[in-house]
């Protein structure tokens, strides 16, 4: 692929980050609030015109909207991301002291998700009709329709209150841990999240997978390698799926997209310190340079990886690759 | 060419964790708490429901005063909540005249980082919270008293002059003010960004905050009052409420700072490991009123609407009697400041009495009363959706209206919509629970009368401004007391905002991690005083919490 093509499909998606962007400045503000009715409570009111006035100065929201606007954009531009309003200190700051937490949580989430999802769909689709696949679609649909903050709490009331097997909140002791036991106690209050977010978005791979494998099973590249004498596995895995990788490499995309909310959820309820967390507490205050921060990192998160997935598309699929030519 | 795979997916995935461990800055180095010494607790764990910020005061409000106080003073203590507060960083304070009064500090303390507290810093601290941006403090050296003067007479003694007489100067306004350090405050000029750690006197300094995840406190082992008998506090933001107690059951915490939900009381009152003790809350549940707007701008249609709330039926109903039905009316019956015959009854039959004679009678005969215009009675009271227990009393109260022939629709919003309903007065009728410094603190429901929380600046009211003109000429406690008295007469009388119910407030903790827990009016138990040894809290009013 030439710098031409990367150019040109590039264009589209800056568009796409303009508007996303845009709406993210957008809709903290629709919300009902602002940020000085959080910090300040029912003080807010004992306040006089000229005090409000001064403490929305001192929060920068005495700006008209587009001024704001536009030093929402320089600042992304110049990497400046600004203050939060409800701690004080630099977004970026913020973001970055949350989002390696998240990158641990959600990317192996990610990945579980939809290897597990995938495969399941794939021996649905070989077992169609058969109870086997009833089952694996009635386990699967299951977790899907399960609200991710529901199974969080089912899992905490199961496996830490009354196993006692596991952590219930965090991602780290609260009192503190040394040496490899740090990695061990991290790990320990990884499972409970992850298995929340997997079952909560391990439906679409499953859906996906199960439909792409019941259309290929019936070509007959699948009638050869079976008429070879080749093993259920590798007729189904080697063949079936891997002619079928492409909606699964879509749906990972997606589930990149679903992540983000969901995991706004799952670390809530986990008290889990990622950047999921702190969107929840930062709409609750209206933050707005927060939101706006946390916000631009989904967007960029979710557009590139939406790119990543257009560019490997030809790699997977000779026939885009043709068509472009 | 597999067996290679899984150690390297193995390595990058441990690579992710070790970078996100030193991304995240997690103090995976915290430092024990000193061994304990006899009577001493290394560490505890309190699991606080929502982050106050870096306890900056200008950015945190009252619902966090038992954090900003563990590090910060007041001149007296413990609150403005009880009837004599006793002094703290003040040795005494007398009153020269009506509007004067002299104040003697305590020697020796020092601040947290090793400065002397002199009357510099009170005299700076006062005129900052006069003279600065407003917080929720200022009102007490801006409004109500206004302080026209601190003079500085030498490093330990102050004069104080007022605008008018101040007799509550010292029982109000010194046990609420936290004291600052001047040589740090002094160059702020702008306090709400202000984001560095807090420098206090108080008992234990905060050395670690982490946005939105934990607080964690070390004692201050010269400490004025004596070294705190807890080493260490650490306290986990947990937000969601059922997180926080099963943390608490299995022993990830050491006590909550956030009160036992009443459908969890029996089930923890089992459990042989965790000790469950009662409080009186110091804070009301209220119906708040738009009075601006028809037709609840009439007092009589507000005491009808009033009288037709069965209080206790909310009370057995939802909080399955874990409270008080607010009988007593506004403000809170446990404040020294409250008349004790205020009352808030209900007489149905009374209530539809006063609606007919109002003229709003049921006119079509679908059970709502309509106004001679033709406009039904109907009003939407808004409720937060993370309130439970509120939005099915919200949903009760529409049944008991109903009866009275009063149509009300529940809508829910987020708790910032709620609040910002306050300032916006874009409602009818919401829901919203009100703390001690507003309903125990007799020169806030003074200033609430002209705040626009219980009446508004500029809109008519000659009765009850002719009380506030008494109340602030008045120059003695007594004299004030009295004052204060016929408002709160008056005020139930013809209601602004119709209390609902006193909360009654569970705290659970394991035992055997702690065991020296008191209450302070309107703070619960986690409070610094419940960390103080009990020579030190001594005069100060606290009391075991009961079983």
């Amino acid at each position: 692929m030439n710098a031409q093509t990367i150019a040109a499909r590039a264009f589209p998606l800056a568009i796409t980050v303009w508007a996303a962007l845009t709406l993210n400045f957008a809709l903290p503000r629709l919300a009902p609030g602002d940020p000085l009715d959080y910090i300040l409570g029912d003080d807010v009111a004992t306040l006089s015109a000229a005090q409000r006035k001064a403490a929305s100065k001192e929060f920068g929201l005495d700006a008209p909207l587009p001024v704001q606007y536009f030093d929402y954009l320089r600042g992304i531009a110049t990497a400046d991301l600004g203050n939060s309003i409800r701690y004080g200190t630099p977004v970026s700051g913020l973001l970055a002291e949350r989002v390696g937490w998240t990158l641990l949580l959600a990317l192996p989430a990610a990945v579980l998700s939809v290897v597990t999802g995938t495969a399941l769909g794939a021996i649905a689709a070989w077992n169609r009709g058969r109870p086997k696949e009833t089952s694996v679609m009635a386990g699967i649909l299951l977790a899907d329709a399960m609200p991710a903050f529901w199974v969080g709490m089912l899992l905490v009331a199961v496996f830490s209150l009354e196993l006692g097997w596991l952590p219930s909140f965090g991602a780290f002791p609260a009192g503190g841990a040394e040496g490899l036991n740090v990695v061990g106690e991290v790990g320990k209050r990884l499972v409970m999240p992850m298995t929340a977010i997997v079952l909560a978005t391990v439906g679409q791979p499953f859906l996906v997978a199960r439909g792409a494998v019941t259309s290929s099973l019936g070509e007959d590249y699948i009638q050869t390698a079976q008429a070879k004498g080749l093993s259920t596995r590798a007729v189904l895995f080697r063949h079936a799926l891997r002619a079928s990788m492409l909606p699964v490499l879509t749906s990972f995309t997606l589930t990149l997209g679903a992540l983000a909310g969901g995991v706004v959820v799952v670390e809530t309820v986990f008290a889990y310190p990622g950047v999921g967390r702190l969107v929840f507490d930062a709409i609750r205050a209206r933050d707005y340079p927060l939101l706006q921060g946390a916000f631009l990192l989904f967007t960029v998160t979710v557009i590139a990886a939406n790119w990543v997935s257009d560019l490997l598309y030809e790699r997977f699929d000779p026939r885009a690759r043709e068509e472009r030519e | 060419m597999r067996r290679c795979k899984a150690p390297a997916g193995a390595g990058i995935a441990v690579g992710i964790l070790l970078a996100a461990l030193v991304a995240s800055g997690c103090d995976s180095s915290v430092e024990p708490g000193t061994p304990p010494g006899a009577g001493h607790t290394a560490r505890l764990i309190i699991g606080v429901a929502q982050d106050a910020g870096p306890l900056n005061i200008y950015t945190s409000d009252a619902r966090f005063d038992f954090l900003v106080e563990l590090v910060y003073d007041k001149l007296f203590a413990p609150s403005p909540y009880v009837d004599s507060p006793r002094p703290w960083l003040a040795d005494t304070a007398t009153a020269v005249d009506a509007e004067t009064w002299d104040v003697t500090l305590r020697r020796g303390v020092k601040w947290q980082d090793g400065e002397a507290f002199t009357a510099a810093d009170v005299k700076f601290t006062f005129e900052y919270f006069r003279d600065g941006p407003a917080n929720r403090y200022t009102h007490h050296v801006s409004e109500v008293p206004r302080i026209d003067e601190v003079e500085a007479l030498a490093d330990y003694r102050l004069r104080f002059r007022c605008a008018t007489p101040c007799p509550t100067l010292r029982d109000v306004t010194m046990a609420d003010l936290p004291i600052l350090p001047k040589h740090i405050w002094q160059g702020v000029t702008e306090p709400r960004n202000f984001s560095a750690m807090p420098i206090g006197t108080g008992p234990y300094k905060l050395v670690g905050y982490s946005a939105g995840q934990r607080y964690r406190f070390e004692a201050n082992r010269n400490y004025f009052m004596g070294a705190p008998t807890v080493d260490e506090l650490v306290f986990p933001v947990i937000p969601d409420q059922s997180t926080m107690f099963v943390a608490l059951r299995t022993g990830e915490i050491d006590a909550s700072a956030r009160p036992l939900p009443p459908e969890l009381l029996k089930q923890f009152q089992r459990s042989a490991e965790i000790k469950v003790v009662r409080t009186q809350a110091l804070s009301i549940v209220e119906l708040r009123i738009n009075y601006e707007r028809a037709p609840l701008n009439d007092p009589s249609v507000r005491l009808a609407l009033s009288l037709a709330i069965d209080r206790q039926a909310l009370v057995d109903t939802v909080l399955l009697g874990r409270g008080r039905a607010a009988s007593h009316g506004y403000p809170h019956p446990d404040s020294p400041w409250t008349n004790p015959k205020n009352s808030a009854s209900f007489d149905r039959q009374r209530a539809g009495i006063m609606l007919s004679e109002a003229g709003l009678v049921d006119r079509d005969g679908d059970g709502i009363r309509e106004s001679p215009t033709g406009r039904k009675l109907a009003f939407t009271l808004k409720v937060a959706a993370t309130e439970p227990a509120q939005l099915r009393i919200a949903e009760l109260l529409a049944r008991q209206f109903a009866s009275a022939g009063v149509s009300l629709a529940v809508e829910s919003e987020d708790q910032t919509a709620i609040t910002k309903l306050f300032g916006s007065r874009e409602f009818e009728l919401y829901l919203a629970e009100i703390g001690p410094h507003g309903v125990a603190d007799p020169d806030q429901f003074v200033v609430s009368q002209g705040s626009g929380y219980l009446w508004k600046k500029g809109l008519p009211y000659p009765e009850m401004d002719a009380l506030t003109k008494e109340y602030i000429a008045s120059s003695g406690k007594d004299a004030r007391l009295d004052v204060l008295f016929r408002m709160q007469t008056l005020f139930n009388q013809r209601p602004t905002s119709f209390a609902l119910y006193y909360p009654e407030e569970h705290w659970a903790f394991r035992r055997g991690a702690f065991d020296k827990w008191v209450e302070s009016a309107g703070y619960g138990i986690v409070n610094k005083w419940s960390f103080l040894s009990s020579e030190s809290r001594q005069g100060v009013i606290v009391r075991d919490p009961g079983p």
